[in-house]
């Protein structure tokens, strides 16, 4: 248990970096706060009030203490394009990109696992070559580039899915408690508005799967070729296990554990690389979000997503750490 | 000579031959392609928009009438010089605390060190668009944010070669003739720190320009009529439908260079780092 | 080609005519695409048009200006009168109007909305004068005073939308209602807002009780789906996924009108856009001299020829050509060669410029572009930083931030010369003022013809008194004016009703629209 009080006290450590850093950007990198939460058409007397309501006339360090208290009592601002709470807009976006991301985490567990354990299996030979090639290949191609590839050939001229949005037309009105449309229809027995919704990720899940999948193969072949050398292999060939039975029992159980620490990293990424894809495929989110948010100058809401983004990211990395530690219990034993 | 023949024993495929040549080529056309560009990339023809790739336009005009290929040459320049003003700027802000982390040491380095290691998970991306939309948008704000988001890799790393090379034998000896600490980075750590940081600069080539032209896609980065390949397929997008080659040409080259770069970071590393050779 | 697929639909509809008269329930759902998404739903952004499509169809105000028509009609108001001096209306509302959430509208609204709005200093009131102040006379009579007579008073109200003062009353706290109105609905118009998610689509249903009533072909459900991409939105309307596309690009469009399926609607807008000179900068373009350059730089002919593919009309002047007031050649015409002389002779070469602009709008990137491109021929860079309407409006508060250059539309709230020259030249409506004076331009020769014009209801007098006013903003160089583009909107050939609306440009006359 020491280990799992040592890896909640890193991610309060890690989060008080990521304060840190938004404080920097909201307070430090962007000018004047006040003027930025003051909005457009404030008076200097407006302005001059925001700043002692924020405590921006006092030392930095107790502008940051202030500045984290707001937060951790889930205050992130209000954003002065919607004119509403930064907090209720994320609330609204994150859902649908959580939704995204995860269907974009299935794909790329489900390539990169089995390939990259083969691979480790058949090290040197062509089909590793080969594989590691496409992976280099797939490792190069910018997301929104592949995004709009994606959409104008496989959508747009096949007609095979669809081109943008969350749900179909006849699936507009369609709502649930969670806002996880795929959830939601499941659990209302709307079996027909789960593939509608499954068939508008399919595309952006893709097209934000591959980089990281990319990656994926070649972490988890790296993870799987220190097992392949290791004793206990050696003396189960020796038994005359079959092949399958050491990959999957043997070699994937064991190796499979900085692989996952990896995906339970990348889950995080992936977030953030939404904002390459929702606003291609008109998908709500929380990546759409920030890039209106970008352009609007609205600079407190650019900087919430930052935060959230770090924040789900800490929380996954924690997630998959303890549940890792929690499986494999004897691994850290030692540590 | 003896370097560049242990250089030219690196490759070991055609596909890192191809990836070096290619690699090379790009480099050679971000260097001089602003002097060959057929066209002006800058000068709008509205008479010539949208034509499709011809003898004349090998890659076709945009939809301001811009010859294609000669934005996409004179982009070139630009998105390497950007890539690599960030990997510069990067590597001595990193090495600087990587190093001074390491001589230092105790309770400095242990933390510098834990903020490497917690700045460096967060996802990069979404880091720069904070930074970037802070300080608001062109391709400056962009590569500053890349840098803000991407120093400390190579403090890490830095960090890592660094107190490798004081733990060992001739660095005791050193001290005891009074070497002073420039001249013991200068001639100890840097050279010793050289192959591992070329590894990671071959890699990040690619990150960094993907990066760099995904922020300039959101409209964070390049500003028209900067031809960034990334602000070119920006840029290109409301003509898919009727000027397809506008998109798939600057996504080709961005890709082409991203694989290139790949492909010779990994050669790199199998042939300079020592950890993967032993294997 | 395009005669024989109207042809079809309309035969149809003939034929169906007799049972729709029948049936007088809105049926069907309109999708709309839009390729900017809200800033929020107060009426107090009325100005703005991708707010306005919105309220549009939720509000009501006193007056109207039906789509395809130049003359304000009665709504909300059933008649009014105007005293003798100008000074005083006094409005008859109709007695049958309800709120969505069932409650009568009185007077006290209408008193109640034009008080919100004065306390709020919202945008809306920019063009509509010196209004003093309101009065409710008794339930179904308002008075309206104003401290000095102004010509166009009954076409300005047209965009003022009155809130049901019960449900806002309460949330008026500091910020007058502001946070709550921005996602809140309190209207009386035909349709409700019945979900609103900013980034993906808001929806709006037809109001069964609306005093309007249902008689004719309406749809029940309107739809509008932000899709920023013209290309997505071209390929929704080909899958039938959207049935009005109007931020496609004009070579798409050109080639829609060819094909069988779908109407390309070409409305006659009065909307110029400019090139506005920062006229207060201590900067290159605060020197008149300076702007007298830049205003030969630019190629309105081929703008119009080669960017609208010739769907607009060609400016001659800050007003449209057509509208009473109108002075010819008041602005430079294309010649480079001319700048580049007086840049030579004045030693500019090397000046670096700054110009805002929405990339999100095709024409006013290639605007850019093609000043870019002419003024890099003559020595000086233009640098361009594309933004939104927001951020963009936001930088011109003050002076010091406003940039050499910003390209605005300017969309007149009513067709009268007053709505597109007060708001763009006179002095009190500067950025700085929270106006679209975006030059930051003031002349008090000008602002004081502009006054009195808008205070004459003489037409002639004020013709002339506009025509005066054009030719010192002119010699001013204030502007470019470098386009009237046409409203070009594709529409599925299944939507009949459709009408341009000039008075409310960029939105869409939903309850006259139904589906075939």
């Amino acid at each position: 248990m020491r280990y799992v009080g040592q890896r909640i006290l890193f991610s309060i450590l890690s989060l008080c970096v990521l304060l840190f850093i938004t404080f920097l950007l909201s307070h430090v990198v962007s000018g004047d706060p006040a003027i930025v939460a003051a909005g457009p058409n404030a008076g200097a007397d407006k302005i001059a009030a925001v700043r002692q309501e924020m405590g921006l006339d006092r030392p930095l360090l107790v502008q940051f203490w202030i500045y984290c208290s707001n937060i951790l009592h889930g205050d992130l601002g209000t954003s002065w394009f919607t004119r509403q709470p930064i907090a209720s807009d994320i609330i609204r976006e994150l859902p649908p990109s959580l939704e995204l991301v995860f269907v974009a985490m299935v794909i790329n567990l489900a390539v990169s696992l089995p390939l990259g354990l083969l691979t480790a299996r058949y090290a040197g030979t062509t089909f590793d070559d080969v594989v590691r090639l496409v992976v280099m290949a797939g490792a190069g191609l910018p997301i929104f580039w592949l995004a709009i590839i994606l959409q104008q050939v496989v959508a747009g001229q096949w007609r095979l899915l669809p081109t943008a949005g969350r749900l179909g037309f006849e699936n507009r009105d369609f709502t649930g408690a969670t806002g996880f449309t795929l959830l939601d229809s499941l659990m209302q027995g709307r079996f027909d508005v789960f593939a509608d919704a499954l068939a508008h990720l399919v595309l952006p899940a893709f097209a934000l799967t591959l980089l990281f999948t990319a990656v994926g193969v070649r972490i988890t072949r790296t993870a799987m070729m220190g097992e392949f050398r290791k004793d206990y292999v050696v003396l189960a060939r020796a038994k005359g296990a079959s092949e399958g039975r050491i990959m999957v029992r043997h070699v994937f159980a064991n190796g499979a554990t900085p692989a996952l620490t990896v995906f339970g990293m990348q889950f995080g990424w992936m977030l953030g690389a939404t904002v390459l894809v929702e606003e291609i495929f008109g998908r709500p989110g929380i990546g759409r979000y920030a890039v209106k948010a970008v352009t609007q100058s609205d600079i407190h809401a650019v900087v919430a997503v930052v935060f959230v983004v770090g924040l789900v990211f800490l929380i996954s990395n924690l997630v998959v750490d303890i549940a890792l530690f929690l499986l494999t219990p004897r691994k850290h034993a030692g540590a | 000579m003896r370097v560049l023949r242990r250089l030219l024993s690196f490759p070991k495929t055609n596909v890192e031959r191809t990836a070096i040549v290619l690699g090379c080529l790009i480099l050679l056309l971000a260097l001089v392609g602003a002097f060959l560009v057929p066209f002006d990339p800058m000068k709008i023809d509205f008479r010539a928009k949208l034509q499709a790739p011809s003898m004349l336009h090998w890659l076709g005009t945009d939809g301001s009438g811009r010859d294609v290929l000669s934005r996409l040459l004179y982009g070139a320049r630009l998105t390497l010089a950007s890539t690599f003003a960030v990997i510069i700027v990067v590597v001595i802000i990193g090495c600087t605390i990587g190093i001074a982390s390491a001589f230092v040491g105790g309770a400095v380095d242990n933390m510098l060190m834990r903020l490497a290691d917690i700045w460096l998970g967060f996802p990069p991306l979404i880091l720069a668009l904070g930074f970037a939309s802070a300080l608001g948008a062109s391709l400056e704000a962009a590569i500053w944010a890349l840098i803000f988001s991407w120093w400390p890799n190579y403090a890490r790393l830095s960090r890592m070669v660094t107190a490798d090379i004081l733990s060992q034998k001739f660095i005791a000896s050193a001290d005891a003739l009074g070497v002073p600490t420039h001249r013991k980075v200068l001639h100890y750590v840097i050279p010793n720190a050289m192959d591992v940081m070329l590894i990671q600069i071959a890699l990040d080539i690619s990150a960094v320009m993907l990066a760099i032209s995904g922020l300039s896609f959101i409209g964070v980065g390049a500003q028209i009529p900067a031809p960034e390949w990334g602000a070119m397929i920006a840029d290109g997008r409301s003509y898919v439908s009727n000027g397809w080659w506008i998109v798939l040409a600057p996504g080709i080259a961005i890709f082409i260079t991203a694989v290139s770069f790949n492909v010779i970071g990994d050669m790199l590393r199998r042939e300079l780092d020592p950890t993967s050779r032993r294997r | 080609m395009r005669s024989r697929a109207r042809f079809i639909p309309v035969l149809v509809a003939a034929l169906s005519g007799v049972s729709s008269l029948a049936i007088a329930a809105p049926t069907g759902t309109l999708v709309i695409a839009e390729n900017e998404t809200p800033e929020n739903l107060d009426p107090a952004n009325a100005t703005n048009s991708t707010v306005d499509e919105l309220l549009l169809g939720a509000y009501d105000a006193l007056v109207q200006f039906p789509a395809g028509e130049t003359a304000v009609s009665p709504r909300l108001a059933k008649s009014w009168t105007i005293s003798e001096d100008g000074l005083t209306y006094t409005f008859t509302l109709r007695d049958d109007v309800v709120f969505h959430d069932g409650s009568k509208l009185t007077a006290a609204d209408v008193k109640f909305t034009l008080d919100r709005l004065k306390a709020a200093k919202a945008n809306v009131l920019n063009d509509i004068g010196p209004l003093s102040g309101a009065e409710v006379v008794d339930d179904h009579t308002v008075k309206l005073t104003l401290s000095k007579p102004f010509g166009p008073f009954l076409s300005a109200l047209s965009r003022i939308y009155v809130v049901n003062k019960a449900l806002v009353e309460p949330h008026m706290a500091e910020d007058n209602a502001r946070q709550w109105l921005a996602v809140n609905e309190a209207g009386s118009g035909p349709y409700v807002i019945a979900s609103y998610n900013p980034t993906e689509a808001v929806s709006l249903k037809a109001f069964d009780k609306y005093w309007g009533g249902w008689d004719g072909n309406h749809v029940a459900e309107v739809v509008f789906r932000y899709i920023t991409e013209p290309s997505t939105q071209l390929s929704l309307l080909k899958s039938g996924e959207v049935q009005i596309a109007p931020d496609i690009t004009v070579e798409d469009k050109l080639a829609l009108m060819k094909e069988p399926g779908y109407v390309v609607d070409v409305g006659q807008a009065a909307t110029p856009l400019y090139f506005d000179f920062n006229t207060a900068s201590k900067g290159p373009t605060g020197n008149p001299k300076f702007r007298e350059m830049l205003a030969k730089t630019f190629d309105r002919q081929l703008h119009l020829d080669q960017v609208l593919m010739g769907l607009g009309t060609l400016p001659d002047g800050p007003l449209p050509t057509s509208w009473p007031g109108h002075e010819s050649g008041t602005e430079l015409a294309f010649d480079l060669a001319g700048a580049k002389k007086m840049v030579d002779d004045n030693g500019w070469a090397g000046t670096t410029l700054t110009v805002r602009y929405l990339p999100a709008i095709q024409e006013e990137k290639s605007a850019v572009e093609q000043l870019q491109s002419n003024l890099a021929e003559i020595g000086i860079t233009l640098n361009a930083e594309g933004m939104t309407w927001p951020a963009q409006a936001a930088t011109v508060q003050k002076v010091d931030t406003t940039a050499d250059i910003n390209m605005i539309y300017s969309f007149p709230p009513f067709p009268d010369p007053h709505a597109i020259l007060n708001a763009s030249f006179n002095s009190a409506l500067t950025g700085s003022n929270g106006g679209y004076n975006w030059a930051q331009y003031s002349n008090k020769e000008v602002d004081a013809l502009l006054n009195e014009a808008a205070s004459s209801a003489d037409p002639a007098k004020r013709a002339e008194l506009y025509k005066k006013a054009q030719v010192l903003i002119g010699k001013d160089f204030a502007v470019i004016t470098v386009s009237y583009p046409g409203s070009v909107v594709a529409v599925s050939d299944k939507v009949e009703g459709y009408k341009y609306n000039a008075a409310h440009h960029q939105t869409f006359n939903i309850m006259d629209i139904g589906l075939k």
